[in-house]
C-alpha cells in the first residue's frame, strides 16, 4: 500500500457499557478511496464522528499525516483539512445554498469580527471570489439553478449534493463521506461516485461509508468491513466480495 | 408638564431600549441563544456608571466605556460555564445571574445604599437647565450612541461574520465540522451582547439620575424579549420597531390607567396581554413584523454575472 | 453563641422536603417534554393563593386549602401542556421558544394574581406554635411538610417501579423511541406529569406560603433553588432529585449559619443555590442522575 494518511489505531469508544467501537485499526492512503462498509449499529458511523472529533475516543489514537489528531475539536480537525459530510445532510436550512457553500470556505477573512466591522475591504475581493469557485462546485453538482434558494426548499436529493458541496468547497486534503448516495436514485448515486472519482483524478482522498456496494465496489481502492465494532476484514473490493466471511458479517449467521 | 415634553421622555426609552434589544437580537436573533437574564447586565451597565459617577470625577463618557466593559466582563464569567453545554442551561443560569446581582446590590448597602437606591449626577449640566433641555441632551446622548451600535450591528450581522452566527443557530454542528470554533463565536457575542446592554443600562441610570433594585425586577428581560419577537428576530430595523411599538404600549396603559377607571388594572392587563401576544407570536409568526432577510454580500455580484452568463 | 447542629439538620430536612416537593414535576416534565418551563414559578405562586382564597377568604379549614391547591395547579398544568406547550410544539416551535412562551404564560399567570390578590405581601393568618422535641423547635406545618415529602417519596418511587405509568416515564425521558415502539401512550403520559407535576408544585407554594409569607412573586423567589435541585438532581431524575433537594437544603441551612458567622446577610441564602448551580454545570452538567440510574 502506498503512504498512510490517516491512521486509526486501536480506537474504542464505549456508550454505557457497550463498545460502540472496539479496538478498530485502519488506514486511509493518501489519494485512495478507501470504503468502510458494514451492517447497521456496526460501530461505522461512530468512528468517523471520532475522526471529525465530535467525539472523544475513550482508547487509542488517530493520526493525521503523522500528527495526533484524536483531541481536538472538529474545527480544529477541519484546519488540518479532514472535512466530514454528514449522513443526513445538516444543512443550514434557512440560509442559502450560496451561504451554505460560503460557510465551508477555508480561511474567509470576513469571518473574523473586527474585520467585519472595521477592515471591511479587505474581504470583499475574496467574498467575490469565493462566490465564483462555489458556483462552479454548484454547476459540477447541477445546484446552480438554486444558487439563491434557501437550503431547506431542496428536495432530499439535492440535499445531499449540497452536503457533499459543502465538504468540497472547504477544499479538503481528505473527505469522510457518511453514505453520500443514500436516499438517492441509483442513476444519481452513480453520478455522485463518477463526481467523487472526478476529485480523486484532482488529488483528493476520500473515505466513505456506503451501502450501496455495487456502486462503491467499482470505485473504491480499499475496501474495510467493519463488526460489532471492530474491522472484521480489509482488502481490494473484488477479493472482499468473494470472502465467505463478508456474507456472513452482512447477512448475519 | 407638556405634551411635548413627555413626549421626548418617551423618545428616550424607545433609545434606551432600542439599544438593549439589538444586544438581544444578535445573542438570539442572529446566533439563537436564549439569554434570560438580559436585566443582569443591564443592572451592571447602570450600577457601574451610577457608582462611577458618584464616587468619581471621571467623564461620564469613560463612566459608560467602564459600564460596558463590567458587563462584557460579568457576560465573560457567566458564558464559561454555559456555553459549551444545552442552551436551556444558558437559559438558566442566564436567568439566575439576574436574579443573583439584583440580590448583591439590594442586600450590600456598602455598593449602592440597597434598597435606598443611588443618586446619579447628570452627565451634562448647566444652571437653571430645564426640563425640556435636559431631555434634548439625553436624546442627543442616546441617540447618538443608537446610531453608532445600529451600524456596528449592520456591518457585522451582513458580513460573513453574521453569517456564521446564522450557522451557529442553525446547526451548530455542522458550523463546527465546517472549521467555525464555536464557543469562541458564542463567547463573542454573548461579550458583546452583555456589553451593548451595559450600555443601555448605563444610559438608563444617567437618564432617572437614580436607580434601585427594584427597577431591575426580570419583567425588564422580558420586556425587551418581546420587543424582539414582536418586531423581527434578526432584523434589526424589526427590532427597533419593536422597541418602539412596545415601549408606546407600555405608556399607553400608565396613561390609560391615570384618566380611566377598568375593572383590571391596565399595567397588570399590559403584561397579561403581552404575555398573550408573545405566545401567539411564536405560534402563528415567529419570524416578527419584519421578517429576516437574506445576507447580501459581493457575492451576490457573482451570482448575477453567473446567471447573465449561463442564459447567454 | 454555639450552633444548635441538631435544628440546623431538620431546618434541612424542611428545606429539603420543599424543595423537592417543588422540584418532582419540575424535572420530570423537563425530562419527557425537553425544555425548562419557567411559568413553574407560577404553578407555585397559585397554590400558595388558592390557600389564601380557601382559608382567608372562604374560612375554611386550612386542609381544603391542600385540596383546592392540588386540583386548581393540576388543571392549570394539564391546560399549559395542552393549551401551550403542546400547541407551540405541533406548531414547529423550538426549544428557545417553547422557554419564551413558558416566560409568557408565566407572566400572564403571575400579573392575573397580581391583579385578583394584589401586590403587596400577606399571610394566611393562621399562628403555628412551635414546640420542643428534644433540642429541637417544631412546628406542626413543618412536621407535615417533612410527613408529605416522605409520603410523596414513597409514592413516587411505587409509581415509577411497579406502574406501567411510571416506568414509561422514566422509559420516554430516556429514550423516546423506544417507549414508542413499546407501545406507550407517550401523549396520555406527558399529559398526567404535567397535571400532577403542576398539582405538587402547587403543594409546595401551599406550604412556603403557610411558613413564611405570599406574594405573586413567590414563585419566583423559589425558582432558582428549585432549578439548582433539577439540575444537580440530573433532568429527569426523580431519585437525583430526591439526593439533590436534601444536599441544596442542607447547603443553604449550613450556609446560612456561616452567613451569620461572617457577619453576611442571610439574604445570600440564595445564592448558595446559585453556587451549586454553576459548580454542577462546570463539574457535572449531567447531574447526580447516572449515579441513581436504575433500569
Amino acid at each position: 500500500m502506498e503512504e498512510s494518511l490517516l491512521r486509526v489505531k486501536e480506537i474504542g469508544k464505549h456508550f454505557g457499557g457497550l463498545w460502540a467501537v472496539n479496538r478498530a485499526s485502519l488506514d486511509v492512503a493518501r489519494g485512495s478511496i478507501t470504503a468502510l462498509v458494514g451492517p447497521n449499529g456496526s460501530g461505522k458511523t461512530t468512528l468517523f464522528n471520532v475522526i471529525f472529533g465530535l467525539h472523544k475516543p475513550d482508547e487509542g489514537r488517530v493520526y493525521f499525516n503523522g500528527e495526533r489528531i484524536d483531541h481536538l475539536a472538529p474545527h480544529q480537525v477541519y484546519a488540518k483539512g479532514i472535512v466530514h459530510a454528514f449522513q443526513i445532510p445538516r444543512l443550514f436550512y434557512r440560509l442559502t445554498v450560496l451561504d451554505n457553500m460560503l460557510l465551508a470556505a477555508r480561511g474567509h477573512k470576513g469571518d473574523g469580527l473586527l474585520n467585519s466591522v472595521v477592515f471591511r475591504q479587505g474581504w470583499q475581493a475574496q467574498e467575490r471570489e469565493l462566490a465564483d469557485k462555489a458556483l462552479e462546485l454548484l454547476n459540477l453538482l447541477e445546484l446552480d439553478h438554486l444558487t439563491l434558494s434557501p437550503a431547506g426548499e431542496l428536495s432530499g436529493g439535492q440535499r445531499k449534493l449540497l452536503e457533499i458541496g459543502r465538504a468540497l468547497m472547504a477544499a479538503p486534503v481528505l473527505l469522510l463521506l457518511d453514505e453520500p448516495a443514500a436516499g438517492v436514485n441509483p442513476n444519481l448515486g452513480r453520478k455522485i461516485f463518477e463526481r467523487i472519482e472526478l476529485f480523486r483524478q484532482r488529488g483528493l482522498s476520500f473515505f466513505i461509508i456506503e451501502h450501496r456496494l455495487e456502486i462503491l465496489f467499482d470505485f473504491a481502492d480499499w475496501v474495510y468491513v467493519m463488526d460489532r465494532g471492530k474491522i472484521a476484514i480489509e482488502g481490494k473490493p473484488e477479493e472482499v466480495a468473494k470472502d465467505s466471511t463478508f456474507y456472513k458479517v452482512y447477512l448475519g449467521d | 408638564m407638556g405634551l411635548f415634553v413627555y413626549s421626548l421622555d418617551i423618545i428616550v426609552f424607545i433609545g434606551i431600549f432600542a439599544i438593549v434589544a439589538l444586544s438581544l437580537n444578535l445573542e438570539y436573533g442572529f446566533t439563537g441563544l436564549g439569554n434570560f437574564g438580559k436585566v443582569a447586565f443591564f443592572l451592571a451597565g447602570a450600577y457601574t456608571y451610577a457608582i462611577l459617577m458618584e464616587r468619581t470625577g471621571i467623564p461620564f463618557y469613560l463612566a459608560l466605556i467602564m459600564a460596558m466593559l463590567v458587563s462584557a466582563g460579568i457576560g465573560y464569567l457567566v458564558s464559561l460555564p454555559a456555553l459549551r453545554l444545552r442552551e436551556d442551561y444558558l437559559a438558566i443560569v442566564t436567568l439566575a445571574i439576574g436574579e443573583v446581582l439584583r440580590l448583591v446590590v439590594k442586600t450590600e448597602d456598602s455598593i449602592a445604599h440597597g434598597v435606598w437606591g443611588i443618586t446619579v449626577p447628570p452627565a451634562i449640566h448647566w444652571s437653571g437647565m430645564s426640563v425640556l433641555e435636559m431631555r434634548m441632551v439625553n436624546i442627543g446622548l442616546v441617540y447618538f450612541c443608537l446610531i453608532l451600535c445600529f451600524i456596528f450591528f449592520q456591518l457585522m450581522t451582513r458580513s460573513p461574520y453574521g453569517r456564521v452566527l446564522r450557522a451557529i443557530r442553525e446547526d451548530e454542528v455542522a458550523a463546527e465540522a465546517l472549521g467555525k470554533n464555536r464557543v469562541k463565536y458564542k463567547a463573542q457575542v454573548f461579550m458583546l451582547g452583555s456589553a451593548l446592554a451595559g450600555l443601555g443600562g448605563g444610559l438608563y441610570a444617567q437618564y432617572m439620575q437614580y436607580i434601585n433594585p427594584y427597577m431591575f425586577l426580570p419583567m425588564v428581560t422580558f420586556t425587551v424579549w418581546i420587543m424582539v419577537i414582536v418586531g423581527g428576530p434578526a432584523n434589526n430595523w424589526g427590532v427597533l420597531l419593536g422597541a418602539g411599538l412596545v415601549i408606546l404600549f407600555e405608556r399607553g396603559a400608565r396613561i390609560i390607567k391615570d384618566y380611566l377607571l377598568l375593572p383590571i388594572d391596565p399595567i397588570n392587563l399590559q403584561y397579561i396581554l403581552f404575555g398573550v401576544l408573545v405566545i401567539f407570536l411564536l405560534a402563528y409568526r415567529p419570524q416578527g413584523l419584519l421578517k429576516e432577510r437574506q445576507l447580501e454580500t459581493k457575492a451576490i455580484e457573482g451570482v448575477q454575472k453567473w446567471k447573465n452568463r449561463s442564459s447567454e | 453563641m454555639g450552633v444548635n447542629w441538631a435544628q440546623v439538620l431538620f431546618n434541612s430536612a424542611v428545606t429539603g422536603s420543599l424543595y423537592l416537593i417543588a422540584a418532582v414535576g419540575l424535572t420530570l416534565t423537563y425530562g419527557l417534554s425537553g425544555f425548562p418551563n419557567f411559568a413553574y414559578a407560577e404553578f407555585m405562586t397559585l397554590g400558595a393563593y388558592m390557600g389564601y382564597f380557601v382559608v382567608r377568604q372562604l374560612g375554611f379549614d386550612v386542609y381544603f386549602a391542600f385540596i383546592a391547591a392540588f386540583l386548581a395547579c393540576g388543571i392549570l398544568g394539564a391546560l399549559a401542556y395542552r393549551g401551550v406547550f403542546r400547541f407551540l410544539a405541533n406548531r414547529g416551535a423550538n426549544k428557545i421558544h417553547l422557554m419564551v412562551g413558558s416566560i409568557a404564560l408565566g407572566f400572564v399567570i403571575r400579573y392575573i394574581i397580581g391583579d385578583i390578590w394584589g401586590w403587596p405581601a400577606t399571610t394566611f393568618g393562621i399562628r403555628w406554635p412551635g414546640f420542643d422535641i428534644g433540642p429541637l423547635r417544631v412546628t406542626d406545618l413543618w412536621l407535615a411538610l417533612i410527613f408529605t415529602a416522605l409520603v410523596l417519596a414513597v409514592i413516587m418511587h411505587l409509581l415509577l417501579t411497579r406502574t406501567k405509568t411510571g416506568k414509561a416515564i422514566r422509559g420516554i425521558s430516556s429514550n423516546p423511541e423506544l417507549a414508542l415502539a413499546s407501545g406507550i401512550n407517550i401523549e396520555r403520559v406527558t399529559l398526567v406529569t404535567w397535571a400532577g407535576g403542576a398539582a405538587l408544585a402547587g403543594i409546595a407554594g401551599l406550604f412556603w406560603g403557610a411558613i413564611a409569607s405570599l406574594s405573586p412573586l413567590l414563585g419566583w423567589a423559589m425558582i432558582l433553588p428549585v432549578f439548582a435541585v433539577t439540575i444537580l438532581g440530573g433532568i429527569g431524575s426523580f431519585y437525583g432529585v430526591l439526593a439533590a433537594a436534601f444536599i441544596i437544603g442542607l447547603a443553604e441551612n449550613i450556609g446560612v449559619v456561616a452567613l451569620t458567622q461572617l457577619g453576611l446577610s442571610t439574604e445570600y441564602r440564595m445564592a448558595i443555590a446559585f453556587i451549586i448551580l454553576i459548580v454542577t454545570l462546570i463539574l457535572r452538567p449531567q447531574g447526580l442522575a447516572k449515579a441513581f440510574r436504575r433500569t
